[in-house]
């Protein structure tokens, strides 16, 4: 055979072999073939989660959950082969098969399930049940939960180390972080981020009333490190891994909602709703770097292109700050009366998806110009959303 | 046991209950529970191990034995039919012990789950789900008959109107209440109060000029009124009564000891201070305030000494000195904020109250502020104003100023003013300040702050006026606070005779 033959032929059976696992996917109803092309919507109200194409802008598809499920959060697994979230009305843990976009199963959980978080290996699905003071695990193996681990004092987040043996969970009724066997699924230690101040006797309202205390411990690039925001304390708790110990306590802001951590790792910023303004801490010192104005009800803070977006729920702005000067660097304008929800950043750190509640839409920002795409029509009350492997994946 | 009517249907068990050797089991009792109405009946065994329900009620029954609390026999479906006799001989041994406890293992597991779900109900059900509506602001195109279409066509307009649309969602009773309130919160005149009272004590040092040894106090109270008009619109009303003896009235420096003296225009009567609309165009950027107002309140706002309530109590550490308006009026004031830590500030005032007309009683302020974080510091503010005032017939009085607020770290920041002003064509009244304040670090309480200042007062009279004051200002509650202030100060009047003063002061302030 000449080499002029060879080589049609084997182009032939390149083409051939691509047709036949085209025909094969679609045979076999595959809707996602790489998982990091999509955008994941949580649609709280129609109780879906949308897809829409992270290219072309378009919806891919939407999985109905069931009536009534109000779903929460939306998470890709680390292997990108399940998509997950918890329905909050409903007690349920939803599993979506990301090819097909099946809901391959329900599992219950505890009561009202709201954040998420994978094991690295994607073997363990944690999902906090703020109302049931719980954490229900999910073996990502046999899709069945095979453990809740009762405890806690209303788990918003759960971070996992880098290696998978422990989490942190973020205790928004109380002051102190849950440390996780991830081996056992067993509550290993309470972190205290800070005491209460001497004088919370004499505003017993403020201290025996709502209780706001930490939502995450977000952690430093290499996982030594975790940084935990008590809302009630206006504290940053800096929680060194090895130890399981606070090492350092840093006064922010009134009400820090939480904190979001830069994606170089050098900064990380709260979110301080009580006198809104954003407190960034430089992780090199532990200390506060600069206190800026910023607005009301923030909701979540992005990071792309060298600057941070901070999403101002019920003002309708996203405001902008430079990274490198520490400079406010104008405001966003998305929207008059209107509701901002949560972002994801995509993975070339270029554009943030945020989900815009009132108009049912995402708000698609280019980091560089500012200028905002609007995708109508992704679902009803669009409440954050996804995209995998994004370093701002988060919710409210 | 229950009353038996033998005119009712009814049918027989009997038997006899032995142990694992084949002894009779005397005293045992046997209890049968209607499996359908869990009438429950029991009849003890005799010597024999003879047991019998003579009348049970048609039905099927579970038949148990329990010894000390444990279940040694239990079994299910028993059929009494009427009219008829089931005999049914038990025999107590391991195997019907061990298929009892299996049984009611099952009998607990299944309480359990039919609990959780009950549980699961109850809290599913506490939840709103009936549908509700809201009306949205949404986008149409208008054709030239008036056709509104969702999408652009060829000829239409694009237009803003408002439309219904039905949400399905649950909340949960909580929170639609807060949702309520806080709707409610919205339409409805908001009240803050801001009362204090501050005691001081005035101790002469040096010279002979003035009163000692004297103590004052001086109770003010400001409620505050707000109301939301429109979009991005506020009214905003302050009444501020006061009463009481600053020392001031005593001590004659040439500024005031008590920051709060500058409002005490009538001893216990109620004064409109401020009253004003606030509206924010061009995406918030420009925010327009207009009515009674005092302009400086809008200016020169130093983060570390700008607040008699919660800092420094002497006016010369509160205000400079050379902005010089002595009283609030009619006025405008215009807030450019660029987002981008560059500010642009414009107003007018009425300067006096006497006057008959705007023009001849003009104050003007213009300020620009820039907020960045300079050489690896925490961010701070930098200000420069420039202000006229031509109440003085025939004369347009100048001055200007500079500011600045700097935080060194986070607990720690310096601030400083300087300020001249015009007379006699000449810039020769001068005004510096300085000082540090603390937050966040070496402090008792995590929101409490302290500071010292200093401020040097140099007129073109040859008066001049040296003052120092530290302040430690607790935080008892967000409500709540409590500081303690000792001012120096020494004046040197025209008339030359300098003289000094020592005064702590105690400040007791609640806002809400």
């Amino acid at each position: 055979m000449s080499n002029r033959r060879r080589v049609i032929a084997g182009l032939v059976f390149i083409v051939a072999g691509v047709a036949a696992v085209a025909a094969g996917l679609q045979a076999q109803g595959v809707k996602i073939a790489d998982p990091t092309s999509v955008v994941m919507i949580v649609n709280r109200d129609s109780n879906d989660i949308g897809f829409m194409d992270i290219k072309s802008h378009k919806m891919i598809g939407r999985v109905f959950l069931g009536n009534n499920v109000n779903p929460h959060m939306v998470m890709m697994s680390p292997d990108g082969r399940y998509v997950v979230t918890g329905g909050t009305r409903a007690n349920k843990a939803y599993i979506i098969d990301t090819r097909t976009l099946q809901l391959v199963k329900v599992i219950p959980t505890d009561i009202a399930p709201e954040h998420l978080s994978f094991s690295p290996d994607s073997r363990w699905y944690y999902q906090g049940n703020p109302d049931g003071d719980s954490i229900s695990v999910i073996d990502m193996q046999s899709l069945s939960k095979i453990k809740t681990i009762p405890g806690f004092a209303e788990p918003l987040n759960v971070t996992f180390l880098p290696d998978g043996s422990k989490a942190y969970i973020g205790n928004y009724g109380a002051h102190w972080v849950g440390v996780v066997d991830v081996r056992r699924h067993e509550l290993l230690k309470k972190i205290q981020i800070a005491p209460v101040p001497g004088t919370a006797k004499l505003d017993p309202d403020k201290y025996l009333g709502e209780i706001k205390g930490v939502n995450i411990a977000a952690p430093s690039l290499d996982g030594r490190y975790l940084y935990a925001a008590d809302s009630d304390l206006a504290v940053v708790g800096v929680i060194d891994t090895r130890t399981d110990s606070v090492i350092k306590t840093i006064r922010v802001g009134r009400d820090p909602w939480r904190i979001y951590m830069s994606h170089d790792g050098r900064y990380g910023i709260t979110a301080n709703n009580g006198d809104e303004t954003i407190s960034i801490i430089d992780t090199r010192s532990n200390t506060v770097a600069a206190t800026l104005e910023a607005g009301p009800d923030m909701t979540g803070i992005n990071f792309a292109g060298g600057k941070a977006f901070v999403i101002s729920s019920t003002s309708g702005f996203v405001y902008v700050y430079d990274m490198q000067s520490l400079k406010p660097a104008g405001r966003i304008k998305v929207g008059t009366n209107v509701q901002l929800e949560t972002a994801t950043t995509d993975v070339a750190d270029e554009k943030i998806y945020l989900a815009e509640s009132t108009n049912h839409e995402i708000v698609i920002i280019d980091a560089r110009t500012h200028a905002i795409e609007r995708v109508g029509n992704v679902g009803l009350f669009p409440w954050g959303t996804h995209i995998m492997a994004s370093k701002d994946n988060y919710c409210h | 046991m229950p009353q038996m009517n033998m005119a009712d249907h009814r049918g027989a068990v009997q038997g006899r209950v032995t142990n694992a050797s084949g002894a009779p089991a005397a005293e045992a009792t046997v209890t049968a529970v209607n499996d359908e109405n869990g009438a429950q009946f029991t009849s003890a065994t005799d010597q024999q191990g003879a047991y019998s329900f003579g009348a049970l009620p048609v039905g099927k029954y579970t038949i148990s034995i329990v010894n000390a609390g444990v279940t040694t026999f239990r079994r299910r479906g028993v059929n009494v039919g009427e009219n008829a006799s089931e005999t049914l001989d038990i025999r107590l041994d391991a195997s019907t012990a061990a298929e009892a406890a299996e049984a009611d293992r099952q009998d607990l597991l299944q309480k359990i789950a039919t609990l959780e779900q009950r549980i699961s109900d109850l809290e599913s059900s506490t939840v709103l789900s009936d549908p509700e509506t809201r009306v949205r602001r949404v986008e149409v195109y208008v054709d030239a008959q008036g056709g509104e279409h969702t999408e652009p066509i060829p000829g239409v307009e694009p237009t803003v109107t408002y439309e219904r649309e039905r949400v399905y969602r649950r909340q949960t009773i909580n929170e639609k209440i807060e949702e309520a309130l806080a709707a409610a919160d919205e339409q409805s005149v908001s009240l803050g109060i801001d009362a204090a009272t501050v005691t001081q004590g005035a101790r002469r040092t040096r010279g002979r000029l003035g009163e000692t040894g004297n103590a004052y106090a001086l109770a003010s109270a400001d409620l505050f009124f707000t109301a939301k008009l429109a979009q991005y619109t506020v009214f905003f009303a302050d009444v501020v009564a006061l009463s009481g003896s600053p020392p001031d009235a005593e001590v004659p420096t040439l500024s005031l000891l008590n920051g709060y003296t500058a409002r005490l225009e009538t001893q216990n009567a109620l004064n409109l201070r401020e009253v004003w609309l606030r509206t924010e165009l061009f995406g918030q950027r420009l925010a327009l305030t207009a009515g009674r107002l005092d302009l400086t309140n809008y200016f020169d706002a130093n983060a570390f000494a700008n607040d008699e309530s919660t800092q420094f109590l002497s006016d010369a550490l509160v205000n400079n000195q050379m902005l010089g308006l002595g009283s609030n009026g009619t006025g405008v004031a215009a807030e450019f904020d660029a987002k981008t830590g560059l500010r642009f500030k414009f107003g007018f005032q009425q300067s006096n109250s006497d006057a008959t007309n705007l023009s001849d009683s003009m104050y003007t302020l213009s300020e620009v502020g820039y907020t960045f974080t300079p050489f690896a510091l925490p961010e701070g503010t930098y200000r420069v104003w420039f202000r006229t005032d031509n109440t003085e017939p025939g004369e347009v009085q100048r001055g200007a100023g500079l500011s600045f607020d700097q935080k060194i770290t986070n607990s720690v920041g310096l601030f400083g003013r300087y300020g001249t002003q015009e007379l006699d064509s000449r810039f020769d009244d001068k005004y510096y300040s300085a000082g540090v304040g603390f937050q966040n670090g070496l402090i008792f309480f995590p929101q409490d702050s302290w500071g010292i200042g200093w401020a040097h007062l140099d007129l073109a009279s040859g008066e001049k006026e040296h003052l120092t004051e530290g302040y430690y200002n607790f935080q008892l509650t967000d409500r709540l606070r409590l500081s303690f202030n000792l001012t120096y100060v020494l004046d040197e009047p025209e008339a030359g005779g300098k003289f000094g003063y020592v005064l702590p002061g105690v400040r007791f302030q609640a806002s809400f």
